[in-house]
């Protein structure tokens, strides 16, 4: 199912990072990545906090606008003046470590607000398609709750089943379990397993390294803005080649 | 207290004023009206003018706020109605109360929904443009309603305070309320006029406060 460690398939690749550089102010944080997802892989990024790895999520629907280098989504390359970022980032779901739901809006709400304004749909489509997603995160009977009245991990399913309802070819996680309380973190992972069951393409930030170790098909390494290694969870999380990896492992295992 | 009856509640002196106290209590009403129907959108306006960081606009939008929050409303009224006619703009004594008090609420009106909107999380600008929502529909749909419930306590009590400044349309002449009824206190040497000009104050602004805690709540979503 997975494509070569580094190789990339161009016909296959969702997503095709290159040379990815990005600078705040004088501070480098992303020196040069490369890296192709193909379709329906799980892409796990793992690293130290200011590795670069959510910055580097944030470039592919440009939150973060890239100081150099390319990517490709879906074919078409994204960097650069021309590109319509809002036909863009519709292609692009990105669930946040924050998860920004819309507070003044129910969960329906929050789901409906893009396919009705962004995707054309009507509110009873947008409702039908709404719902079904809701199902798929188990808070169909949440449809007609405010966030503040769901717990984290609630608010988190219907920030996945947001960025879902818009049907993209890739969805990007930013620590998508990072804010919650540990025992709310299980049903987000879960969800985030069903999603990967439906064959979506997933770039996934996470410091979950059970999560990593089970549903990557490829794991990232990133070390000091850089791809320290890439490979299957098997040899990046298990066996490292690094003995900067190992010390991470290491630490990370409590 | 036989005294303050009969110098504050001697109604039968009012016999024959009494059109012309409705007719200023409808002028003191329209022109409270007019001040928040054209200050609140125009500093919303303002504000959202602002958000989109031309320079030179916002220099302007924030030079306007300031020179209007800092000048005393009786000054710009008169200034409205006397200066103004030399730049060749001749308001009514209506029109230039309602334009200087317009002017001041929108200014105290932007600076609200200004913090209103900035005080809104950058992650819900991030989440609505991730999923593909431009700005604008990002700032009407998800920043805006926010922005504006924050605003809705501090703009009520702008609202409410610059509109009793209607009462300053009495020094260019206009036939408001504690105009007439203060001409009448002379008239009539009794000041029975004014106690039911405060009256009328209080059957205006009154329901006005309640409405706004009204809206507070209506515009408010559940919390736990």
């Amino acid at each position: 199912m997975t494509a070569t460690a580094n190789g990339t398939d161009a016909a296959r690749d969702i997503v095709v990072i290159e040379d990815l550089h990005k600078s705040f102010g004088n501070v480098e944080v992303l020196k040069g990545i490369d890296l192709a997802v193909a379709a329906g892989e799980a892409v796990v990024i793992v690293g130290s906090s200011g590795s670069g790895k959510s910055t580097c999520l944030r470039c592919i629907n440009r939150l973060e606008e890239p100081t150099r280098g390319r990517i490709i989504v879906g074919g078409q390359e994204i960097t650069g003046r021309k590109v319509d970022l809002n036909a863009l980032r519709r292609r692009i779901g990105m669930v946040f470590q924050g998860i920004n739901l819309y507070p003044h809006m129910t969960a329906l709400g929050n789901v409906t607000l893009a396919m009705r304004k962004v995707a054309g749909l009507s509110r009873a489509e947008a409702d039908e398609k709404a719902r079904h997603y809701l199902d798929l995160v188990g808070l169909a009977h949440k449809a007609d709750s405010y966030p503040a009245q769901l717990s984290g991990g609630q608010q988190q399913r219907v920030g996945i089943a947001r960025a879902m309802a818009l049907e993209p070819q890739v969805m990007l996680f930013d620590e998508p379990t990072s804010a919650l309380d540990p025992e709310l973190v299980g049903e987000v992972l879960n969800v985030m397993v069903r999603t990967k069951q439906l064959g979506m393409t997933m770039i996934v930030v996470t410091h979950e390294m059970q999560f990593a170790r089970e549903v990557a098909d490829r794991v990232v390494f990133m070390d000091g803005g850089k791809v320290l290694d890439v490979g299957t969870p098997h040899e990046i999380l298990v066996e490292p080649r690094h003995q900067r990896i190992r010390d991470f492992i290491n630490r990370t295992r409590t | 207290m036989d005294a303050i009856l009969r110098y504050f509640f001697d109604f039968s002196r009012l016999s024959g004023y009494w059109p012309d106290i409705l007719h200023g209590f409808l002028i003191t009403v329209e022109m409270s009206i007019l001040t928040v129907a054209i200050g609140i959108p125009l500093g919303l306006l303002l504000a959202v003018l602002r958000l989109y960081g031309i320079r030179p606009l916002s220099a302007l939008i924030i030079f306007y706020i300031d020179l209007f929050r800092s000048i005393p409303q009786l000054v710009l009224i008169i200034l409205a109605y006397f200066a103004l006619p030399y730049t060749g703009l001749v308001l009514s004594p209506f029109l230039a109360t309602v334009v200087a008090l317009s002017m001041v609420l929108s200014a105290f009106a932007e600076e609200i929904f200004w913090a209103g909107i900035t005080s809104v999380p950058k992650g819900q600008w991030e989440a609505g443009r991730s999923t593909g929502l431009s700005f604008n529909q990002t700032l009407v749909y998800v920043v805006l309603p926010q922005a504006i419930r924050l605003g809705i306590p501090p703009l009520t009590n702008r609202a409410i305070g610059i509109s009793k400044g209607t009462t300053l349309g009495s020094v260019i002449a206009v036939p408001e309320l504690l105009n007439v009824t203060s001409s009448i206190q002379s008239n009539v040497a009794n000041p029975t006029a004014l106690t039911v000009g405060a009256i009328l104050f209080l059957a205006l602004f009154l329901p006005f406060v309640r409405f706004t805690r009204w809206l507070e709540r209506a515009y408010g979503h559940p919390r736990h």
